[in-house]
């Protein structure tokens, strides 16, 4: 007798699969999918940007033959003079405020009033004169080393192309001029003794010029004009030690493999299609980035929060109908927008506001960029929101309200169970919700390239909290700013992949930083 | 029908209401539109231990839930009509703090809930809520609640871990010394043991035992023996009526209502 399950199995099959096996196939493949292009990307990412780091070495291997960082010794001792002459000129608008405010002098009777002081302003800015000659006859001739060594690399690559195309007959053609670096570095290095004289008449001069300051008025310009000339006096002490530096200097000391790592990580400077050299160090594109998303988490955090504990806990459930869907509206602008608005709306209200009089007291008000830090933190801040209240507003609903109840049942007052209770118990989900919004916020793009006002440098924290009005560059800014315009597979292209690299290990910490906390420190209800 | 089955107040075997702790006077009941609880007139008496018995969903926990306004926490419920007292005091009236009033009426919930902190901090919490902040005060506290929870010879080397980790009894006996530690003059109890194996059942109505001297009790019990061997009286209800109250032993021994009398010879329910 047949049996009733021979029957049940004659079902529909195509192409030999059972509908069960067809919908398995579905779900599986679309899974596979996703990690294979997850993988691939993966992947991707590395192969460009790994061979950033071989080309960098050899950007800085020919920094050091053709004798840049010889010359950027003297460069820099130029560049710390005019840093000193910039104080200077410092000084001497505190003397014209102090003489037209506190002495109501006209400026025209001030000007006058300063005379002395211009004086001695710019005998000071021409002691150095005889120094940046030498240093811009040494950059020339370091460049012209640099370029020729470029030319033949250019040759070489042409020949080696032509070789690949199986022109020999051409290829054999091509002229290559070899440089060779101890020769073409013979007269830069022999200008040392010319330097030596001239920085001994340098330091003499400078230190009789600086030691004739005219007399100022008040104790705070005379207390800024003691501290400057000690800088002047611990300035020219170090003058010896760059003579050293100089005389112990050689071209053929190797760029061991990790100073290209080095540079890249802790370099100060990101630098690119200069005419002297390029930089490529990140500390200025993650000091804005990581400065930026914490002025966003700072303003993010105690809304999205705050907003999550008032919708879960106190709100009326009319309140609630309007407020979540609110907030997660907000999700819904898109990026651009908001950056336009920051530009044209918000950058121009916190900069008025900087300038209210009563409120100079604040750090770093009053400023004039209009995009800074500040702009570009606020506008991220109204991203990380919805990210954070939606999932600070799912802990808090998953505290049991068993919980709550307890609470009460103890005599607690409703604030008292939010900060004893609730809060406590949906922590672990309250801090990956935040760190969830923080990964949103470090990959946000569009927002940080309009308002941040892009300026490549480590911002200077000697203000103390009044840093975040000063402009920034990000990560993300520079890839999208600067990966339309460089050359695949060249040291700038590789770069930014680099840099790429970097914002996606950060996101990848990030979240599973979120979900390790969540998956540790979930509360057993028991 | 069911008025029939209502004596007056005064002939109750409990305490007269004018002489009960917690006085319940003709209270009805309303979640939003739906009447839980009609007209429920019952009196409890000081240092005693009341259960209150009958089928699921007759309104046991709502009634015990009335006395310290933990249905306040529910949107859309009110007291239609009645009012409750407690020594004299209309618990409603607008100038009773319910937070006061929380504090003195303890209560014990049917599944164990010992906030996911350590057995210290449990027991402490009602206290530090009051302002309490002397540790040795708070130590001597701890120690008495769990002795009188009998629960402080098996936690005591482990007051700072997690109440969370203690067995399903142990955690429902915690629960219990953090409601006397705040020294509250009622506790009330829905269904402590229901999620109880026997042996913990039994600790717990051991304790039940202990604690009557210094607390006036009010448990919900679904079985029929722990109402027969814990309470001294027993309130029946039944679709959200108050069907027969009177002393335990003449509940379960000479019932004046047929339906209690099915109910606990476990006929129905
Ligand atoms: N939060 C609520 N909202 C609406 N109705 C409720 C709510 N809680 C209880 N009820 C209703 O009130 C009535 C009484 O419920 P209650 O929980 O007091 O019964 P109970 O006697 O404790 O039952 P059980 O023995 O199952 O715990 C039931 O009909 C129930 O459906
Ligand atoms: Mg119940």
């Amino acid at each position: 007798m047949p049996s009733d399950f021979a029957v049940a199995k004659r079902r529909l099959r195509l192409l030999g699969l059972t509908g069960d096996d067809a919908i398995k196939a579905f779900f599986g493949g679309n899974a596979l999918v996703s990690v294979v292009v997850l993988l691939l990307i993966t992947i991707f990412l590395f192969r460009e940007g790994v061979g950033f780091f071989g080309q960098n070495r050899q950007n800085l291997a020919i920094y050091r033959q053709a004798g840049l960082e010889y010359v950027e010794f003297i460069r820099a001792q130029q560049a710390d003079h005019i840093a000193l002459t910039r104080s200077l000129a410092d000084l001497r608008l505190r003397y014209l405020t102090c003489l037209t405010e506190e002495r109501q002098m006209t400026l025209a009777a001030a000007n006058e009033a300063l005379a002395g002081f211009d004086d001695y302003a710019g005998k000071f800015s021409d002691t150095v004169e005889p120094l940046r000659g030498l240093a811009t006859e040494l950059t020339e001739m370091a460049t012209a080393i640099k370029t020729k060594f470029l030319v033949t690399q250019d040759q070489k690559e042409a020949r080696r192309q032509l070789l690949a195309e199986g022109k020999s007959a051409e290829a054999a053609k091509v002229k290559i001029d070899e440089v060779d670096f101890a020769t073409e570095l013979k007269p830069l290095v022999g200008t040392l003794p010319v330097y030596r004289d001239l920085n001994r008449e340098f330091a003499r001069r400078l230190v009789e010029v600086a030691a004739a300051a005219p007399a100022l008025p008040t104790a705070d310009l005379r207390d800024r004009m003691t501290r400057l000339q000690q800088h002047v006096r611990d300035y020219v002490a170090g003058f010896p030690a760059i003579e050293t530096r100089l005389a112990k200097w050689d071209h053929r000391r190797p760029v061991p493999w990790w100073e290209s790592f080095t540079a890249f990580v802790f370099g100060r400077a990101w630098l690119t299609a200069s005419f002297w050299q390029d930089w490529y160090g990140i500390l200025p594109l993650l000091a804005g980035s990581v400065l930026v998303s914490m002025v966003a988490l700072m303003i993010a955090v105690p809304l999205g929060v705050g907003a999550a504990v008032y919708v879960n806990q106190i709100a009326g459930v009319r309140e609630q109908k309007f407020i979540k869907p609110g907030i997660e509206f907000i999700a819904a602008f898109p990026s651009v927008v908001l950056g336009f608005f920051g530009i044209a709306v918000l950058g121009q209200i916190l900069r008025a506001v900087s300038q209210l009089p009563g409120l100079s007291w604040v750090p770093g008000f009053p400023y004039s960029e209009r995009l800074n830090v500040l702009t570009a933190g606020c506008l991220l801040a109204l991203i990380a929101v919805p990210t954070i209240f939606t999932l600070a507003e799912d802990a808090l609903n998953n505290v049991p309200r068993a919980f709550k109840e307890a609470s009460f049942a103890l005599g607690a007052s409703r604030l008292q169970t939010i900060t004893r209770i609730v809060v406590p118990a949906s922590l672990s989900g309250i801090v990956s919700a935040v760190l969830l919004g923080l990964g949103r916020v470090i990959g946000e793009t569009m927002v940080v390239l309009l308002c941040a006002g892009n300026r490549i440098a480590i911002p200077d924290f000697s203000s103390g909290l009044g840093v975040v009005t000063q402009p920034v560059h990000t990560m993300t800014g520079i890839i999208a700013q600067e990966m339309g315009e460089v050359v695949r597979g060249s040291i700038h292209y590789r770069a930014l992949f680099v840099v790429g690299l970097v914002l996606f290990l950060l996101s990848l910490a990030i979240n599973y930083a979120a979900q390790t906390i969540v998956r540790r420190y979930r509360i057993s209800i028991g | 029908m069911v008025s029939t089955l209502e004596p007056p107040v005064s002939a109750l075997p409990g305490p007269r209401r004018a002489d009960a702790l917690i006085a319940i006077d003709h209270v009805d009941f309303y979640y939003g539109a739906t009447q839980a609880l009609h007209d429920i007139t019952l009196g409890i008496e000081a240092k005693k231990v009341t259960a209150f018995i009958g089928p699921s969903g007759c309104g046991k926990s709502t009634l015990l839930r009335c006395l310290n306004r933990m249905n306040d926490l529910i949107d859309g419920t009110r007291v239609g009509r009645g009012t409750i007292t407690i020594r004299g005091v209309d618990i409603h009236r607008p100038d009773v703090d319910v937070i006061e009033l929380r504090k003195r009426i303890g209560m014990v919930f049917q599944k164990s809930n010992p906030f996911p902190k350590s057995i210290y901090e449990n027991i402490t919490y009602g206290l530090r809520l009051q302002g309490l902040k002397d540790k040795a005060r708070l130590d001597e506290i701890v120690e008495k609640s769990l002795r009188g929870a009998a629960l402080w010879e098996e936690v005591k080397d482990r007051l700072h871990t997690s109440g969370l980790g203690l067995s399903g009894g142990q955690q429902q006996r915690l629960c219990i010394a953090r409601a006397i530690a705040v020294e509250p003059e009622v506790i009330l109890m829905d269904e402590p043991c229901s999620a109880l194996d026997p042996v913990a059942t039994a600790k717990i109505e051991e304790l039940i035992q202990e604690l009557r001297a210094r607390f006036t009790i009010v448990i919900v019990t679904h079985n029929m023996q722990q109402a027969a061997r814990c309470s001294d009286q027993t309130a029946f209800f039944y679709l959200g009526r108050l069907i027969e109250y009177a002393d335990t032993r003449d509940i379960f021994t000479k019932p004046a209502n047929p339906q209690t009398e099915a109910y606990v010879s476990g006929r129905f329910g």
